[in-house]
């Protein structure tokens, strides 16, 4: 297989578009492309990503403070200095700021639109459907999405960004998260990543489960790295930078998160009992993602099923750990072979 | 301007999300005692009262003048059959030049604050 040049777009906000995004550069560069990761998520500077994507990925953080303007600016220069042979395009097909308008139909790469939910009030209000038509496929990855029925798109499962082999064992995620070997009692593990404030409301959540749970579980508060948190280290409920969260799943008893896109998907593709709160966003819309047995409607109903998840833990879920990137970047190769 | 007036209008307006009107008030409308500005204010026979009150003589007016032949409602007027239709039926305030429930600047404002508003420009929302 010829190795191509891929540029993946993954601007916005939050650890979703950048975990996302990742899954697909680690599965590219593996398969020997040279891959271009670029984003601007304010959790990016403190995020290992480097480490964890390899060396066959060039990772371009902007800054989370540029403007439009400046945005048009970078990207119109990266597809100028990367020249890629594949130009993928992590959930907005216009840009995030709408710069890709202009920018695609002098692209001479294949184009590929990554797509998963979308706020109908955007498709409608930008004609979503058109700016769509510049790309040659797209590819939906383990969601529903609004236009999921166009005649180029293709569905995956998935994309989760370690195989499934690369997970902790369990003995050994329990370490990581500072249980000691020998203690038996649950692990509730709470997250939030969507904003820096939504990490610290988690850490709130924590130290309140923690209150109501006592000695009956260990709970932990996991933070994406880099990211102050307000207590100290040594005080419980212990917090964790971890990134990719799902590397230490295996070793949690109870999820307490958010509908964001890679928390769900990696809640359910480990099996973890999970509970969640619909975060609004701007894009996309977590309770529809979210099933009605993960669904908090408050934060008083989260702590509720958290608790009683605690003390009654369940058996966790069926295993069904099955990343969609392979096939995904099979296909854009097979696009790009057809070019 | 009297003290009396002083404050902003308190007439509802809107076309899509009801509000205050807000601009500085000239009067109190002499049939409700609500402070109203210059483009609230409508003058009934001797009295300036405010458009909602204006609007209730008006509808007052309309129920007196069923028995009048000349003034019958028009079967093919929809209002004929559903009571309040619309804001352009007989008797509303749109036959005076003057529709209090007109979209409005303001309204154009309420409408960029929606939460589709920020797509495209909070480049950290998604």
């Amino acid at each position: 297989m010829a190795a191509f040049r891929w540029l993946i777009y993954a601007l916005g906000g939050g650890m979703g578009h950048l975990t996302r995004a990742s899954a697909l550069a680690r599965a590219a560069a593996r398969q020997g492309h040279s891959v271009t990761l670029l984003i601007n998520s304010p959790f990016a500077p403190g995020v290992p990503l480097e480490a964890v994507l390899g060396p066959g990925v060039e990772v371009l953080r902007l800054d989370a403070a540029l403007d439009k303007r400046a945005v048009r600016e970078v990207v119109e220069c990266c597809l100028q200095d990367v020249r890629p042979d594949v130009f993928i395009v992590d959930t907005f097909p216009r840009g995030l700021g709408g710069e890709l308008v202009s920018l695609l139909p002098g692209l001479r790469a294949r184009k590929v639109l990554v797509h998963r939910d979308l706020n109908p009030a955007y498709l409608e209000r930008f004609d979503v459907a058109r700016a769509v038509d510049a790309f040659d496929l797209l590819l939906v990855p383990g969601e529903d999405a609004p236009l999921a029925g166009h005649a180029r798109a293709v569905r995956t499962s998935p994309w989760l960004l370690l195989e499934a082999g690369e997970l902790l064992p369990r003995a050994e995620a329990r370490a990581r998260l500072g249980v000691p070997a020998g203690d038996a009692r649950p692990v509730v593990a709470v997250m939030g990543c969507g904003t820096h404030s939504e990490v610290e409301e988690a850490g709130t959540l924590a130290a309140r489960l923690h209150s109501l749970l006592g000695e009956a579980a260990r709970v932990r508060w996991l933070v994406p790295p880099g990211q102050a948190t307000a207590l100290p280290v040594a005080a419980e409920p212990l917090h964790v930078p971890v990134w990719p969260a799902v590397a230490v799943l295996p070793g949690v008893d109870v999820l307490v998160g958010a509908g964001g896109y890679n928390t769900v998907n990696e809640a359910r593709a480990t099996g973890t009992p999970f509970v969640a709160l619909a975060r609004p966003r701007l894009y996309d819309r977590q309770a529809l993602r979210l099933r009605a047995e993960e669904l908090a409607g408050s934060v008083e109903a989260l702590l509720e099923k958290a608790v009683l998840l605690a003390r009654r833990p369940p058996a966790r879920g069926p295993r069904r750990y099955a990343s969609g990137t392979g096939d995904a970047v099979a296909l854009i190769e097979r696009l790009r072979l057809n070019a | 301007m009297s003290p009396m007036f002083e404050g902003p209008c308190q007439q509802s307006t809107g076309f899509l999300f009801s509000h205050d009107c807000g601009r500085p008030a000239a009067a109190s409308c002499m049939k409700c005692g609500k402070r109203v500005c210059d483009m609230h204010l409508t003058a009934l026979g001797a009295e300036l009262v405010c458009s909602t009150c204006a609007e209730d003589d008006d509808e007052e007016d309309g129920d007196s003048d069923s028995g009048d032949p000349d003034s019958a409602p028009d079967e093919d007027d929809p209002s004929y059959y559903y009571k309040d239709y619309g804001y352009y039926g007989p008797g509303s305030a749109w036959g005076r030049g003057k529709d209090p429930n007109d979209f409005t600047e303001a309204d154009g404002e309420s409408l960029r604050h929606e939460e589709d508003a920020s797509f495209e420009e909070d480049l950290g929302g998604s």
